[in-house]
């Protein structure tokens, strides 16, 4: 077994041999980059209607379902109608919280078996439960902490209340989101991933982050396209015009 | 674990590629469409040029402080509650992997696609310990059944028709099936899911390590990465040293260009952070989280001949690009990493004597070059290499002998105004209709795939002598 000293001083030595290189720097990283976020963000606000446009052109080019309602209270009606067309009914959802709006009532009211995601530490036979549930689903409902433009990417944060499964085991996968998280450009979503990551992460922050573009997809046989492989056959995006209820980002 | 020398001698492999006319086919349209998306995606993308030598001098700059950054990988990754393991070699890699496996009770685990450990052969250390590997990412999954290799660094089975996974479905998973991508995907998702549900161990490699941040970065398009960090209790990643990088802005910047390189997607459908293992309040992730710094013959390459082979994104544009790849495919290479940055890596893992044929499986074109994101001079490398295996006499001695002699010669100017004569002379039995087919002795083995020109009636030199001539113009 190799120990790191052993590691570092042949990397060092290496090091040491290179001779006559041009210099090179790494990316410049924004300062203060919270900060910087903020004033982003109060930038984007301005714009938000033009990517919010070209969201909705990515995102339905790489396969994605575009859907607009105007409130909060509209959003659990789209889930449901998302469900009912399809035939779905088992669904698991992130804490209302975290999602901004709780769905799991207004769903379960309409006769389908919604779960939603507890926002604390819970023990591991639990933790076993939940994931069988989630396995079992047919439509997980989550929110979006980010929505690229360029790409029509979807980035959701892991973290109590905000199960990984939710937007990976169903085979339909919704997310809902408002104007607050659209960003234009994978630069600027490199400016949101520094501003999460400098400081003390907040307690509640999980260990993962995912950047999802589109529904999950192979083209490994023939390179036929097909879709739904492994994760979610479909991704839906919900986008609430009035906003979602203030949550934790 | 340097592999071994292989049974067939590289001309009969790529041989018989050329012959296998369904492979022909396969290669033909996969590259061809590879090329054309790639292309798409970069003519949509003018900020696409700037990017790429962005990402190149990040490549570089790290690579000059490659201790600093390392360090400041380890030191995060740790502080998030992560394990970091060093290997010198594959045989190290390999035995840490089964330590952890065999330390947690693992008896099955399941891999998202992962070069970095088919080049330790990673899942024939596991299986004679008893751990089941299994690989989840389609193409790696249908090369798995039919015990092949990877034949594409990023489409696997690219090789393999429909019918052909049909059957193999059939006789290996007992499933009667028809030959269709939509129905072969999904007997593969339920076959899969249940493994990734049951599995103790997730093994994955990293498409990029996060210093600042101790991330792991997991680019895939199945969501099977997701997966395997996120479902069984422990997950291990497999990292070549070089994949390192500063910052989240410069992860931005790799993000921007991989993808359309690769696929011509303006991004892969996931692309996975990890950092560390599950938190308190998360309902899924890993218990434990380790990773596997591997060197396996990069470390000696920082100061060495290869270095920049060290920027490589495993993307794959510059197999599809390549004329050679596209006629002979990936298997005929014989070793993990094919292609014509295959042959750099080959030479960095196994050293320049397993490439003393392949360095010369390049028509040093430039497409490669042209191709890769970060602007790798291989045919460059490759180039050097073949001088080096020439000069460690790795090389035929024919071929030595042969260009030794030439080299003289075209030092020389009046030897070679000899030569010339000599060869107007010599060459007169293999002249048919203006070319030479075959010469024998030493020199057959070039002309086995080549022709020659016969020496001119009047050479160059002689015809340029002749117009200098006073009284000519």
């Amino acid at each position: 077994m190799s120990s790191k000293a052993e590691f570092f001083d042949r990397i060092r030595a290496e090091i040491g041999r290179t001779r006559d290189l041009a210099p090179a720097a790494p990316s410049v990283r924004p300062g203060r980059p919270r900060e910087r976020l903020d004033v982003l963000r109060r930038e984007l606000a301005e714009r938000w209607r033009e990517n919010l446009q070209r969201f909705q052109l990515e995102f339905e080019r790489v396969g994605g379902v575009f859907h607009r309602v105007a409130d909060v209270g509209e959003a659990p009606e789209a889930i449901a109608r998302i469900a009912s067309e399809r035939g779905l009914r088992r669904i698991v959802a992130w804490h209302a919280g975290a999602l901004g709006v709780d769905v799991v009532a207004p769903l379960a009211a309409k006769g389908l078996e919604a779960v939603a995601a507890p926002d604390a530490e819970v023990a591991g036979d639990e933790r076993e439960r939940r994931r069988a549930l989630a396995a079992a689903a047919d439509l997980g409902v989550t929110g979006a902490d980010l929505a690229v433009a360029e790409t029509g990417s979807l980035v959701v944060v892991s973290g109590a209340g905000r199960p990984r499964s939710a937007s990976l085991l169903p085979a339909c996968h919704v997310a809902i989101f408002d104007r607050e998280v659209l960003v234009e450009s994978l630069v600027q979503a490199g400016l949101v991933l520094e501003a999460w990551h400098d400081g003390t992460a907040p307690p509640w922050r999980g260990a993962s982050i995912n950047v999802i573009t589109g529904p999950s997809r192979t083209a490994d046989i023939e390179l036929t396209l097909t879709r739904g492989v492994h994760g979610p056959r479909e991704v839906h995006a919900v986008f609430v015009e009035q906003g979602l209820a203030p949550r934790r980002v | 674990m340097s592999e071994p020398e292989l049974a067939t001698p590289f001309r009969e492999r790529a041989g018989q590629a050329l012959r296998d006319s369904f492979l022909q086919e396969a290669l033909t349209i996969a590259t061809t469409k590879f090329i054309d998306l790639r292309r798409e995606a970069f003519d949509e993308f003018p900020e696409g040029e700037a990017l790429r030598d962005r990402a190149r001098e990040i490549k570089e700059a790290t690579l000059q402080r490659l201790d600093h950054y390392l360090d400041l990988l380890i030191d995060n990754v740790e502080r998030h509650g992560g394990h970091v393991h060093y290997a010198t070699t594959s045989e190290e890699a390999c035995g840490i992997v089964l330590d952890i496996a065999r330390r947690t009770g693992a008896r099955t685990a399941v891999k998202s696609k992962s070069m970095a450990t088919e080049e330790i052969h990673l899942n024939d250390a596991l299986e004679a310990a008893g751990v089941t590997p299994i690989e989840t990412d389609l193409g790696e999954y249908i090369i798995q059944l039919a015990h092949e290799r990877p034949s594409h660094i990023i489409a696997p089975a690219i090789h393999k028709t429909k019918g052909q996974v049909a059957e193999l479905f059939a006789r290996e998973l007992k499933r009667e099936t028809v030959a269709d991508p939509e129905v072969l995907t999904r007997i593969a998702r339920e076959e899969l899911r249940e493994k990734f549900l049951q599995a103790d161990l997730g093994i994955s490699g990293a498409n990029f390590g996060v210093a600042d941040t101790g991330t792991i970065v997991l680019v895939t398009n199945e969501g099977n990465g997701r997966m395997v960090t996120s479902l069984p209790r422990v997950h291990v990643a497999v990292m070549g040293v070089e994949k390192v990088i500063p910052s989240m802005t410069d992860l931005a910047v790799f993000l921007a260009i991989l993808a359309k390189s690769a696929t011509g997607q303006k991004l892969s459908v996931y692309t996975s952070l990890v950092t560390g293992p599950r938190r308190g309040g998360e309902l899924e992730g890993p218990e434990e989280f380790h990773l596997v710094l591997l060197d396996n013959g990069r470390i000696r390459q920082i100061g060495g001949p290869l270095r920049e082979a060290l920027s490589c994104l495993r993307c794959g544009a510059c197999l599809n690009v390549c004329p050679v790849y596209r006629q002979i495919g990936g298997h005929a290479y014989g070793y993990t990493y094919p292609g014509p940055i295959g042959i750099l890596l080959t030479a960095m893992l196994n050293g320049p004597a397993s490439v003393k044929d392949l360095a010369h499986a390049s028509s040093l074109c430039g497409a490669c070059l042209e191709a890769c994101p970060v602007r790798i001079d291989i045919p460059r490398m490759l180039i050097e290499l073949r001088r080096d295996v020439n000069e460690r006499r790795i090389a035929p001695w024919s071929e030595r002998v042969v260009f030794g002699a030439l080299g003289r010669l075209l030092q020389r100017p009046a030897l070679y105004r000899v030569a010339a004569r000599l060869g107007r002379l010599m060459q007169r039995p293999f002249v048919r209709g203006e070319v030479i087919r075959r010469v024998p002795l030493v020199f057959g083995d070039w002309t086995r795939t080549r022709d020659l020109p016969p020496v001119a009636a009047r050479t160059f030199q002689e015809r340029w002598a002749e117009l200098e001539r006073p009284g000519r113009r």
